[in-house]
């Protein structure tokens, strides 16, 4: 005879493995997230689109065959008809790479998670600030929302605030109690009604709701000197501004500038695939910007926020006035962002140390960040430099 | 209980399989069912059905895993889940109809059984083996909470641990001493007439190839401190009490569904078990084409067997084969050709197709197919890395090519992650593509 028992079970015992399971995969998503980044469109996603991420370092290595041409694997066939020669497996079936081994093919898939640009957003951005929100006092008043504001003993039904009744209603419990009056039904269970002066309404207010609208200005050298490396390291960077300020702004405008010596509006398209000849001047993408958000995104309704990003190769007669353009810049935005791309390789080794507009910008306002990318894993970095908080 | 039938219904019928299974012969650890539902269920599965294990995210990626897979249709779940104890621990899971719970009850008592007569199994210690992982698990939440070591320090020991516990002496042979061995090629060297040994040094540490990678770490890495040593001795322990399941998987399953067809035949069950009892019988014992099906090649042999030489002679196997030996000695040209087994190989190097090589039709063919037949059971399919040399603090392993090259992308992280219990250089010498390599 067997003995049968019911489980003792005293909790989900996978719970917090599962849990460190859950926090190692979103650290790989912040890790991976340049893979990702790259293949999308900056701007025009409702953020209900699903993205795939190849979520990396949660494989569990162990030592196994791949697959060398010639060797043999064993099957057994559910019927007679088989002969040598013959086709089991058809190449495409294998997909990329070693394939089948040791079970692992089932969880690799797995581990391409599927989520919402929203739902990447807040796996990124729920520990990151927008620095300096809160600094300006010049927010226009787009509407008024009604919002909660205290209880009141009355009000219609649908503002039943059924917390605070209750508590009112305990309370006249308590005191009934100590006065002996509380009723006793047949069975000793005491009865106690809600009373009409128990009951608590929410009381509703029209509060002023403040601008959370925000203008982004994306600026990018595009003279000859920036390669695709550049581009793709410097698109990648924009992706992530973008979802970051849009998912703290209910409404998000973007403005595109490209420059060489001169400075000029374009899309999104033609910002990252067009490359023009000429020169440097890194000071005109500011001054188009102070000028477009004068007129169209008055820094008095709208948070900006400015973004610049070159291989640092500025034509030096205009370091001064990029610095000052720079300066009257910063005046105006939550942030400016100043960053030089410069991956191995493709710099050139008399411009290897930041420029001197680098190094001026560093000492400008706190709300000038500057930062050099070398590769695209110094894009998740740079960004937490950025919107981290405390430097 | 799921409305159909209750737990004393499950009573009645566990009586009936165990009268029947002793009038057989069968002897085996009494059974401890235990009743859970889905989510149970798939948390026993992720810690391979022990009550207690160490806690890693792996356990519950591999519960997440499971949940996924079988919410999207992909896999089933198992049926039954015992594990090697005394008592035998075996889960039952509600949802499953009376007929099911019938099959999984007799398929138990065959599975217990041969842990308990198979000699494979004869060092795995059953009686404490629940509490043995009971304290491992103890031990290492206490080094994942003290706050000089944390749970980053355990995890990178448990990860390097998990990349090669594996390769530990996969056959539990008994390991001739340090002095037997000095001994044996000390008289070796001296009494060379040859010239053979002229060249061996008696400095060489080890003497003789290593197998067990983990314990040579573990005596060997002076620079480990006391709660890594332990839980390096925790993981390597659980290998060798696991290597036994994987060294007999074929001849476990087979035995096990030998027995629950046959005690369910003799149960005489009623068209309204019966009938979906052998559609399940036969959706689990089925060829699976393009891999080799444990249950169906094990219960196929096991069969033939009882043919040819009697039910005695399939005792007589359970006891003392592991799947290497078993396939060698009792599996017949003639069974192999009813199986329809053959090799197939891929074709070229990129994305290409893969054709049948070799089928059932001549001695040499048989032969071929029954050695690629053994390289895919017992484990065969786990590479075999041994420690060939220590020079000061470096590690010299060797991979046992033989003829499938290691996948290296895997090859070079297991490396990588034994450095972290590993305080010198370590090398792994292979072959890839005929030619040798070398990962560091």
């Amino acid at each position: 005879m067997s003995i049968f028992r019911e489980h003792k079970t005293t909790a989900d015992r996978s719970a917090s493995d599962r849990a460190r399971h859950k926090q190692k995969i979103e650290k790989a998503i912040k890790e991976g997230i340049t893979d990702v980044v790259s293949e999308e469109s900056i701007i025009g996603q409702d953020g209900k689109k699903k993205i795939k991420i190849p979520v990396r370092g949660l494989k569990e290595w162990q030592f196994v065959y791949g697959h060398n041409e010639g060797q043999k694997q064993v099957g057994s066939a559910p019927n007679t008809d088989i002969q040598e020669g013959q086709i089991v497996r058809k190449g495409q079936q294998q997909g990329q790479g070693s394939g089948n081994r040791a079970g692992n093919d089932k969880g690799d898939e797995f581990y391409e998670v599927e989520i919402t640009l929203e739902e990447l957003a807040e796996y990124l951005f729920s520990s990151l600030n927008l620095p300096e929100l809160e600094r300006k006092k010049l927010r226009t008043v787009l509407e008024e929302k009604p919002r909660r504001h205290g209880t009141r003993p009355q009000g219609i039904p649908p503002r039943l605030d059924k917390r605070e009744s209750a508590i009112q209603r305990i309370k006249r419990l308590a005191a009934a109690r100590r006065a002996g009056t509380v009723e006793v039904d047949e069975e000793g269970n005491e009865v106690f009604p809600f009373h009409d002066n128990d009951l608590r309404y929410h009381h509703i207010k029209a509060r002023p709701k403040e601008a959370t609208n925000a203008v982004i200005f994306f600026m990018m050298d595009v003279s000859g000197s920036m390669t695709q490396e550049i581009k793709f390291i410097a698109r990648s960077f924009y992706f992530l501004l973008y979802q970051f300020i849009r998912h703290k702004y209910e409404k998000v405008e973007i403005v595109f500038i490209g420059h060489t010596t001169e400075a000029f509006e374009t899309d999104e398209d033609s910002f990252f695939k067009r490359g023009s000849a000429g020169g440097t001047h890194v000071s005109s993408a500011p001054e188009l910007a102070i000028q477009i958000a004068n007129e169209r995104f008055h820094p008095s309704a709208w948070n900006v926020y400015a973004f610049h990003c070159t291989d640092g190769d500025n034509w030096s007669e205009d370091d001064t006035k990029a610095f000052d353009m720079y300066r009257e810049l910063s005046d105006i935005s939550q942030m400016t962002g100043y960053c030089e791309i410069k991956p191995p390789g493709s710099t050139p080794a008399w411009q290897k140390d930041n420029s001197r507009l680098f190094r001026d910008l560093q000492g400008l306002h706190p709300s000038v960040r500057t930062s050099i990318l070398n590769s695209k894993e110094d894009i998740w970095p740079t960004f937490k430099k950025f919107f981290g908080g405390e430097l | 209980m799921s409305g159909e039938y209750l737990l004393s219904d499950l009573e009645v019928w566990d009586e009936k399989i165990c009268e029947i299974a002793k009038g057989y012969g069968l002897d085996w650890h009494p059974i401890a069912y235990e009743t859970v539902n889905y989510h149970e269920m798939i948390g026993a599965m992720a810690y391979h059905g022990l009550p207690s294990h160490y806690a890693h995210w792996s356990y519950g990626k591999s519960f997440e895993r499971t949940h996924f897979m079988y919410n999207a249709g992909a896999e089933g779940l198992p049926y039954e889940l015992i594990i090697n104890s005394n008592p035998s621990i075996a889960y039952l899971m509600l949802e499953n109809p009376l007929y099911l719970q019938i099959l999984i009850m007799a398929h138990c008592v065959g599975h217990s059984d041969f842990f308990k007569n198979n000699r494979t199994f004869r060092d795995t210690d059953p009686d404490n083996v629940t509490q043995r992982f009971r304290n491992a698990k103890k031990r290492i939440q206490g080094y994942i909470e003290d706050p000089s070591i944390g749970i980053e320090a355990v995890e990178k020991v448990i990860e390097a641990c998990h990349a090669i516990n594996y390769q530990v002496d996969r056959r539990g042979r008994t390991r001739p001493s340090e002095k037997e061995l000095k001994a044996k090629y000390t008289r070796l060297v001296k009494d060379d007439k040859k010239g053979e040994w002229k060249h061996f040094s008696l400095e060489k540490v080890p003497l003789e190839p290593e197998y067990d990678v983990l314990r040579f770490v573990l005596e060997n890495n002076p620079t480990l401190s006391d709660w890594q040593r332990d839980v390096i001795s925790i993981i390597h322990e659980e290998s060798l009490y696991f290597w036994p399941q994987i060294r007999t998987k074929v001849m476990n399953e087979g035995w096990a569904s030998f027995w629950h067809y046959r005690i369910l035949h003799d149960l005489e069950l009623s068209d309204e078990h019966h009938i979906p009892f052998l559609k399940t019988h036969n959706a689990v014992l089925r060829p699976w084409g393009l891999k080799i099906n444990p249950y169906h090649l094990g219960f196929e042999i096991f069969k033939d067997i009882e043919k040819r030489f009697g039910l005695e002679e399939c005792f007589i196997a359970r006891e003392a084969c592991n799947d290497e030996n078993f396939i060698a000695q009792y599996l017949t040209e003639e069974k192999a050709r009813e199986l329809n087994l053959f090799t197939y190989s891929p074709k070229g190097r990129k994305n290409p197709d893969w054709t049948i090589d070799d089928i059932v039709d001549s001695e040499e063919s048989w032969i071929e197919i029954r050695s690629e037949l053994v390289k895919s059971i017992a484990g065969n399919m786990i590479p075999v890395i041994y420690v060939d040399e220590m020079k000061k603090d470096k590690l010299i392993l060797r991979h046992e090519h033989d003829g499938r090259d290691l996948e290296l992308d895997y090859a070079e992280n297991c490396v990588k992650l034994l450095g972290n219990i590993w305080h010198g250089e370590i090398k792994l010498f292979t072959e890839l593509e005929n030619e040798s390599f070398e990962i560091s």
